[in-house]
């Protein structure tokens, strides 16, 4: 069990990070996160989304991301992977930018290979990942210190990453399967790629994450920590804790009312039953935090619920802010 | 001013009750981006229909252990499964795997040959992975519920699908897969199983075989050919069975219910769809938003709460104060948030009519019992506590 468990202060180290998590667990800020987290600790950066929607370039307020690399950000990149420009890249590649690539691509047959053998669209989105992290400067250091994967949602994930083996059963030669080859390599390397679960204290998500880090472990998937995003902050101490479960209506309008804000009845009893419904989700959050560690055996990084008006490149910088400072 | 339109737009499709415009509707699909509570949404409105007195089955992909349980389903099995405690309701979860078999041995000349299509390597492959494959199964199932004639009303919880287009898609994609270019390519003069790599065939499917099998490989064109021969004359019935059940759900009968939370994410994915049932001429019931915030004081401003809240912070380290001023800049969160949610609603929603709204606030605890399904029932019906 504890063979190759990620300590914390290695969230960083390996050459990529592939992030997931069911669907609505905020997997594309967390990534955005840890891509921003990752430069201010001196690495250069590029952080890649896979699923084409321009969560990213909305996030961070730039451009739509295309196919090649911009730095947006001082030390950081980002782009976009598409499966068909991944394959003519390869094919190019492998054999030359001659006329067959060019036929290949422009016809039918990269729709009926890709769709043919299902897994092949994942093997060119890793693929190019692969390409990323190798990818060297004259001077032969990498190009990237770090890459960062806004890879599909956990019920997925593991047909994503199976891709690759399958691809190499499924066919016997070609570049596919070259590629497919050195693909799983990379996968199993736990010095070049981490997973990166992302899940919420909520019964749903948590439950994907027990489940996930077992079939991750079971391909193996070298886990880093576990990103917990969401989690509502504690509203005090223990006593004041207390004092909050006791609160009661008359006590909290007098209080209120010392402090400038006038309640009415029916507002100071809303407001009593929001402390006890708070103080509910704290403690089905703690539960599930138990479970967590029960069953998935990782460290784990905490970061807060975000209670502010707007949702954007401030706020993932905050996020950051609490992933560099874990990791150090 | 046109802010205030879609406002009032949304007023007006908030005082709509879902339960009431869902009351005739023979099969509603609830459809949203993965994580947004449509099983507990698609639970919730079966059971209201099951206590109208109508005989209603849920159909579910993927359920949370516990509300699975408490639905009465242990195991993906394919078989409708009364749920104890809700007279006239069935639940059921699909095995996509096995609906695919189900379909290829009922529409199959024979066992032997339906054992020659599922023992196919490419089969294999094609029935656990190809994208829009559990969307085509759904539809199947769809059809094989609706045309049996036994229930009023099937609610069907769509798969968490990347791209909730898919759903729509799926049929379509799948069968012109099967019967389309790519089959002529096989089914071409000469062309037979161990006899791919292009050798006796014409020209362009000479160079498209040898393109494509450059990138497959050989062996897999091999097992693809086979399918394909072995899968000629199923092609037709495919296609008609995606075609009705598209055309029942375009029908007065159907509904789609977008299901979504009030996050800026969530809440793209459902102006998406809710464009993309408008444009397929599918009838759009109306929009649940989950995990709403809702705000517990709405007369005192943020700033008044925050400032508030520190002077308490300030005067005293009695626990009872701090507890007050805890609580105070929790609700000064909740306005914020609150803020935050209605702008993006506003946004995603700018120019649409969701016929009806309803917004669930967020909860305590997680869904997981039939109480709380009949907790979000309430709500549908716009009835709140």
């Amino acid at each position: 069990m504890e063979r190759g468990v990620v300590e914390l202060g290695e969230l960083f180290d390996p050459r990529a990070l592939l992030v997931t998590g069911k669907g609505g667990v905020g997997k594309s800020t967390v990534a955005a996160a840890l891509a921003v987290a990752a430069v201010a600790t001196g690495r250069r950066t590029c952080l890649v989304e896979v699923e084409g929607r321009q969560t990213m370039s909305r996030i961070f307020g730039t451009t739509p991301w295309g196919f090649s690399e911009q730095e947006f950000r001082p030390g950081l990149f980002g782009m976009s992977i598409d499966p068909e420009a991944s394959l003519q890249e390869y094919l190019d590649l492998f054999y030359g930018a001659g006329r067959l690539s060019k036929y290949v691509v422009g016809s039918a047959a990269v729709e009926f290979a890709t769709t043919a053998a299902p897994g092949i669209k994942d093997v060119l989105l890793i693929g190019k990942v692969k390409e990323l992290e190798r990818r060297r400067q004259p001077d032969g250091r990498f190009s990237y210190d770090l890459v960062v994967v806004d890879a599909p949602p956990t019920g997925r994930i593991v047909n994503f990453l199976q891709a690759p083996e399958a691809t190499t059963e499924l066919v016997g030669m070609g570049p596919i399967r070259q590629q497919a080859q050195s693909v799983v390599d990379m996968l199993l390397d736990p010095e070049r790629i981490h997973l990166q679960l992302v899940t919420l204290l909520e019964e749903m998500p948590v439950e994907e994450t027990v489940r996930g880090a077992a079939a991750l472990r079971e391909l193996g998937m070298t886990l880093g920590p576990v990103l917990v995003n969401r989690v509502r902050p504690p509203l005090g101490d223990a006593d004041v804790a207390k004092a909050l479960a006791e609160l009661e209506a008359d006590a909290l309008r007098t209080h209120a009312a010392t402090a400038g804000v006038s309640l009415d009845e029916a507002s100071a009893e809303a407001l009593i039953g929001r402390a006890s419904r708070h103080l509910q989700r704290l403690d089905l959050e703690q539960r599930l935090r138990e479970r967590l560690a029960a069953k998935v055996h990782l460290p784990t990084v905490e970061l807060p619920f975000v209670a502010s008006r707007t949702f954007g490149e401030s706020e993932i910088t905050e996020l950051a802010e609490l992933l560099e400072g874990a990791a150090r | 001013m046109t802010r205030r339109r879609d406002a009032e737009a949304l007023a007006e499709a908030e005082a709509n009750s879902l339960e009431e415009t869902l009351a005739d509707r023979h099969v509603v699909v609830c459809t949203g981006s993965g994580g947004v509570g449509k099983t507990t949404t698609a639970a919730a409105i079966a059971m209201a229909a099951a206590n109208r007195g109508r005989r209603t089955i849920v159909l579910t992909i993927d359920p949370a252990r516990r509300l699975a349980q408490s639905l009465g389903l242990s195991s993906l099995d394919n078989t409708p499964r009364p749920v104890e405690g809700v007279e006239g309701l069935d639940a059921m979860m699909l095995d996509m795997k096995r609906t695919f078999d189900e379909v290829i041995e009922r529409h199959a000349d024979d066992p032997r040959h339906a054992r020659k299509i599922t023992s196919n390597r490419f089969y294999q492959q094609l029935s656990s992975t190809l994208a829009g494959t559990q969307e085509y199964m759904a539809m199947e199932k769809l059809y094989d519920l609706h045309t049996t004639g036994t229930y009023d009303c099937i609610v069907i919880d769509t798969p968490p699908t990347r791209n909730a287009l898919d759903f729509l898609d799926a049929p379509k994609r799948l069968t012109d897969f099967l019967e389309g270019r790519f089959l002529k390519m096989f089914l071409a003069p000469g062309m037979a199983a161990g006899r791919v790599a292009g050798r006796a065939v014409g020209y362009g499917t000479g160079l498209f075989m040898r393109a494509a099998s450059r990138i497959t490989g050989v062996g897999v064109l091999g097992d693809l050919a086979e399918f394909f021969q072995s899968f000629e004359g199923m092609y037709a019935g495919f296609k008609a069975r995606a075609q009705a059940v598209y055309k029942q759900l375009q029908s007065a009968e159907s509904a789609f219910v977008v299901v979504t939370t009030a996050e800026d994410h969530a809440l793209r994915e459902a102006r998406y769809f809710l464009q993309r049932l408008a444009q397929d001429g599918m009838p759009t019931a109306g929009l649940v938003v989950n995990r709403v915030t809702e705000p517990a004081v709405e007369s005192v401003g943020r700033h008044q709460l925050h400032e508030a809240a520190a002077k308490l912070e300030g005067d005293s380290r009695e626990p009872e104060q701090q507890a007050v001023a805890a609580l105070l800049r929790l609700a000064a969160g909740d306005l914020a948030v609150s803020e935050r949610e209605q702008r993006s609603l506003l946004a995603a929603m700018h120019g649409l009519d969701p016929r009806v709204l309803v917004r669930i606030p967020q909860r305590a605890d997680d869904i997981h019992d039939l109480d709380g399904l009949r907790w979000v029932g309430a709500r549908l019906a716009g009835v709140g506590d």
